[in-house]
């Protein structure tokens, strides 16, 4: 003869009693136990073969928030038309809205739906309803009816005229559907028999352990209950880290440890250290609305603090000044310099740092900078990104090197395994390099541009050895890590995927 | 970036290699002069290629690309040449333009063949450099005409917005200048170019007949080219005369590879002129500019050790021409259509394009510099860190959002924020001032995953302050919020408590009132007797406002001020 706990017993006891079968809900109402614990003795019996589970997944209606309201007091075009009648038949939409006690949101969905269930006649130009009929319960009242007031309701116990009008309030969002797995016990022949043998506990088997009996010794006279250690357990989320803003700081790390100091700026920019400074014309089109973000109020910023670095710049602009360059050859404004934007590129920290007095030869410099263009969001394009923008100071600086540094970016951040490199174009570089990688599975990226800034960037900041400079999209960076293929997943906004999302 | 339509076949014999379809084949070619296939339309049999160079423009053609790529492609080395007749037409420019669109050049070019195809081709040149060299028709903007219906010379004059008429391109009823402005689709979409003046440029020939009011439109009449067109005058107005000369040559250049032969115009320029243009100027001219490259100069650049006559070899490949070699320079012939070449560093890339990027070694030196980490970086990952500790997902949301979730969904009073003039979307049309905001909106995305649901954010937000250049400051803030159905008081002002004492931060809680809490729920978070945040419970006004359905309890604290304290 099996063993038998106290509770094992108990729930034995009370299925036997049942005259049907029984589910582990009404079993935890009854026996006034915990469900888990409900849950865990039934698979203890079922392996000891006295009872059997059964499961069965059906579909559950609950109303939310909206739907219980309107449940409570009907939908918004049912009072509407009952207000209408009451007023004879016709009225105004605010007059009959206001009987209604609708509020101009659901006014405004009441009439959709009148007008949709063809109750009434709507004069727009004249702004009068005019009832067409008295209608009777549609299925979606009745449907609303048999739901109110409870928590939930199985999609089968409704009659199967109730179907289109479950469809009906999900669309109009009244409802949740959710998945259900209801489990049924029922106690098998072996199992009544076992009752009926007036199976007697066997003695001192204790479920939880407890202080009291660690302290009193007690639990050397207990049996301690076997678990069965398979039984699903309830999910724990841990706080976590967001895993592209992990990969930064991993970037950050990189970058320090290889001589790199850090920049830092305002998201906000004056239009000289974002274009006039990098010798972008003040005409060229990535100066116009489609190309930046503009400051609406204050329009504009302070460069009195760079008289000289401004003069030149201009120079450098209008005719060449001393750099060798002919110029774009157009007449430069101060007040356009001052323009303020949302910085479309890193490389206006780079700027920045080239005037600075602090410039150090030789030095590097990096930054980790949100960056804004007027892009549609897509797949590919977000109208915030990050950029890694860097830049190298040294009287020994060639092209190699420049290509040196990008190849380490890619190979030890991206984890790319190749790399390759195109002739690329930017107003303040020259020569300019596009580089792409590539990653098994994953194919070529372009991750962006790089180059030695131009002399007319340069001298007019006061730095006379070359400079080589470099803005590559970070963002892609991780989704070529991570083998994430939307640009949006960074900014995901689904905590469910943050929570799931593993950490190496 | 310039992208162009070119008809493939078309583009094909041009390049006069066999592309056989295969794009990856045609990209590596297109590399070498900074272009990419956008899109292939098989149907129609028409390419669109994206050009980077902005300042390029003698590549926004079929021809000007097959034009760049033929050096590269072994076809031939070196630059085109084009050649310019005698002047046959003269402009006479009235000194009132100086101020209003003050240059012109003009060209005539006989014996042209066209076809529809054709016309299309050069119509979309046209439109290109009208777009972007020519800045939407600021700077420059061309004409193109059929020469044999015009009596020159030509005045390149002024009119009153009234004070003529004629019958623009497209249109059936002769119109004044100003009804062009007000009906015209040109004039509504060029007008504010010219509107400001009192008097608006026009192109009259010797009898009087009108040609174009630049830079709005042509006249039906005169300014219209047809297959059957032999003989075309072109003309270009602007603001720039080096970028109005420029564009000429590449119109009358599109011509000439039409079968077309140039002729010369006389730009007549009065004294008022005398410091910004000759008195007689003979556009377009083919000559091309001299340079010296300087070997040293370019090898300390790309890092290679090249001769002199490898350099003028590859500059050879990259489609100039050289005029003379020695150890020590190499005297550079640059074509009249590279236009952008403005600096001896140009040459060195065009010097490293053809030797092949991917043919010079990457070199990784290590320099004597030292990394650093500011101590404020440090400091907020430990934060980070902190939160994550207190079991915080950590979120990331954008920093343009719009002043509905700022201040409205927040049951807030509006204050000012840094605001952008031109939104691309209505919903991102300014930057945070506040995480809060971001929070809400991220929990109300996620109403159907498990609860309890517990987040923060670190991140920059950025404030108006007219004490700074930019008139603005971004700051690191912190914010963190718990949703479930027994969130509360008690378990930010835990957390919040948890967090401080860690960082070693002594603080204390003082009762305040914020709209967007519940009365009597809400403390500031004070240290040394400033107020560095807010905590407390979201009232339900906001919660509603979110649409969410479980009490939530949030913390923000302004993260800059507390990284003072230390």
């Amino acid at each position: 003869m099996v063993e038998l706990r106290a509770q094992e017993l108990e729930i034995l006891a009370l299925l036997a009693e049942s005259p049907e079968d029984v589910t582990v809900e009404e079993l935890t109402r009854k026996g006034k136990l915990a469900d888990a614990a409900v849950m865990r003795t039934a698979l203890t019996l079922q392996e000891k073969g006295l009872v059997k589970i059964y499961a069965k997944t059906e579909t559950i209606l609950k109303l939310n928030t909206e739907g219980k309201l309107h449940a409570e007091r009907g939908l918004p075009e049912r009072r509407l038309i009952n207000a209408l009648n009451a007023m004879g038949r016709k009225a105004t939409l605010s007059e009959a809205a206001e009987k209604a006690g609708l509020d101009e949101q659901f006014a405004r969905i009441a009439l959709s739906w009148i007008l949709r269930k063809k109750w009434a006649i709507y004069d727009s130009k004249a702004n009068v309803l005019q009832a067409s009929s008295t209608p009777t319960e549609g299925s979606d009242e009745k449907l609303l009816n048999s739901l109110k007031g409870r928590e939930q309701v199985a999609i089968g116990e409704l009659n199967p005229e109730s179907q289109d009008a479950v469809v009906m309030l999900k669309k109009r969002q009244l409802l949740t559907m959710e998945e259900k797995t209801q489990r049924t016990l029922a106690v098998t022949a072996a199992g009544k028999q076992a009752v009926q043998a007036g199976q007697k506990a066997a003695a001192e088997v204790v479920t939880q352990l407890t202080p009291e009996l660690i302290i009193t010794g007690k639990w050397r006279s207990v049996k301690l209950q076997r678990y069965n250690i398979e039984a699903p357990v309830a999910k724990t989320w841990p706080g976590k880290k967001h895993p592209y803003l992990s990969f930064l700081e991993e970037v950050h790390a990189k970058l320090v440890a290889l001589g790199f100091k850090e920049m830092v700026g305002t998201s906000v920019e004056t239009s000289f250290f974002n274009f006039d400074a990098l010798f972008t014309p003040q005409d060229h089109p990535a100066r116009e609305e489609v190309g930046i973000y503009f400051v609406k109020e204050p329009e504009f910023g302070d460069i009195s603090a760079y008289e000289a670095a401004v003069a030149n710049v201009k120079a450098t602009h209008e005719n060449g000044w001393t750099t060798g360059s002919t110029g774009w050859g157009y007449q430069y404004s101060v007040q356009e310099a001052k323009r303020l934007i949302l910085r479309g590129h890193g490389t206006c920290l780079s700027a920045r740092t080239l005037l600075s007095e602090k410039l150090e030869v030789p030095s590097k410099y990096f930054s980790i900078a949100r960056c804004y263009r007027p892009e549609v969001v897509d797949k590919t394009h977000l109208s915030e990104f990050n950029q890694v923008e860097g830049i190298v100071v040294d009287e020994s600086l060639t092209l190699r090197d420049l290509l040196g540094v990008l190849a380490k970016f890619a190979l030890e951040i991206a984890g790319a395994d190749k790399v390759r490199f195109k002739p690329d174009y930017f107003p303040f570089t020259e020569p300019s390099v596009e580089l792409s990688a590539y990653k098994e599975g994953y194919g070529w990226v372009e991750f962006g541009g790089s180059g030695i800034f131009r002399p007319e960037v340069t001298l007019p900041l006061g730095v006379k050895v070359p400079v080589i400079a470099w803005g590559l999209g970070v963002d892609r960076l991780f989704m070529m890590r991570a083998s994430v293929d939307d640009i949006r997943a960074i900014f995901s906004q689904d905590l469910d995927w943050l929570r799931r999302k593993q950490v190496i | 970036m310039p992208t162009i339509d070119v008809d493939y076949a078309e583009f094909e014999r041009l390049l006069g290699v066999a592309v056989q379809g295969d794009m990856v084949k045609l990209d590596e070619i297109l590399a070498f002069v900074k272009s990419e296939v956008k899109l292939y339309d098989k149907q129609e049999g028409v390419l669109s290629i994206e050009i980077k160079d902005t300042s390029r423009a003698d590549l926004w053609s079929a021809e000007g690309l097959a034009r760049a790529l033929r050096g590269f492609l072994n076809i031939a080395k070196g630059s085109k040449h084009y050649s310019v007749g005698e002047p046959i037409v003269d402009v006479h420019v009235d000194a009132r333009l100086r101020s209003i669109r003050p240059f012109m050049g003009c060209a005539v070019v006989k014996n042209v063949v066209l076809t529809d195809a054709i016309i299309r081709g050069l119509m979309h040149l046209q439109d290109k450099l009208d777009q972007t060299y020519g800045r939407s028709r600021r700077k420059t903007s061309i004409g193109l005409y059929e020469f044999g219906l015009i009596e020159p010379p030509l005045n390149y004059t002024v009119a009153k917005p009234d004070g003529i008429s004629f019958v623009p391109l497209g249109f059936e009823d002769e119109l004044s200048l100003a009804e062009i402005l007000e009906r015209h689709p040109k004039g509504i979409e060029y007008g504010h170019i010219v509107k400001r003046h009192s008097v608006y440029p026009i192109i009259l020939d010797a009898k009087g007949k009108p040609l174009s009011f630049p830079p709005i439109i042509n006249s039906n009449d005169l300014g219209r080219v047809t297959a059957e067109t032999r003989h075309v005058l072109v003309e270009v107005t602007g603001t720039v005369r080096e970028t109005v000369l420029n564009t000429l040559k590449l119109v009358a250049m599109a011509l000439i590879d039409r079968g077309g032969e140039a002729y010369a115009a006389t730009v007549h320029y009065p004294p008022e002129y005398a410091d910004v243009a000759p008195a007689e100027d003979v556009t377009p001219d083919f000559g091309s500019k001299r340079m010296e490259l300087d070997v040293d100069y370019a090898n300390r650049i790309l890092g290679l050790r090249l001769t002199g006559k490898r350099i003028a070899e590859l500059l050879l490949t990259a489609g100039l021409d050289v005029e003379g070699v020695t150890a020590k320079s190499v005297s550079v012939l640059v074509p009249c259509y590279r236009v952008d070449v403005m600096h001896m560093v140009d040459l060195v890339e065009d010097v490293a394009v053809a030797y092949g990027y991917n043919n010079i070694e990457p070199l990784w030196r290590e320099l004597p510099t030292t990394g650093s980490e500011r101590a404020e970086q440090r400091f907020i990952n430990i934060a980070r860190e902190l939160m994550v500790g207190l079991g915080y997902q950590e979120v990331l949301t954008y920093t343009m959002t719009n002043p509905d979730n700022l201040f409205v969904k927040m049951n807030c009073e509006k204050a000012r924020i840094v605001e952008i003039a031109n939104p691309k979307v209505v919903t991102l049309t300014c930057l945070r001032s506040w995480l809060l905001p971001g929070l809400m909106e991220f929990l109300s995305r996620n109403q159907s995953v498990e609860f309890p649901q517990r987040i923060f954010e670190l991140g920059k937000v950025s404030l108006l302050d007219d004490t700074r250049e930019t008139r603005t400051r971004d700051e690191e803030w912190l914010a963190a919020a718990v949703s479930h159905a027994d969130a509360g008081f008690s378990e930010i002002k835990s957390a919040l408590d948890a967090f401080f004492a860690n960082l070693g931060v002594n603080w204390q809680i003082k009762a305040t009132k914020h709209p967007s809490f519940i009365e009597g729920r809400v403390g500031a978070a004070v240290i040394n007797g400033e107020n560095v945040g807010v905590l407390g419970e979201v009232s339900p006004e906001v919660l509603n406002a979110w649409k969410l359905e479980n009490p939530t309890a949030a913390f923000e604290i302004n993260m800059q001020k507390i990284i003072k304290t230390k």
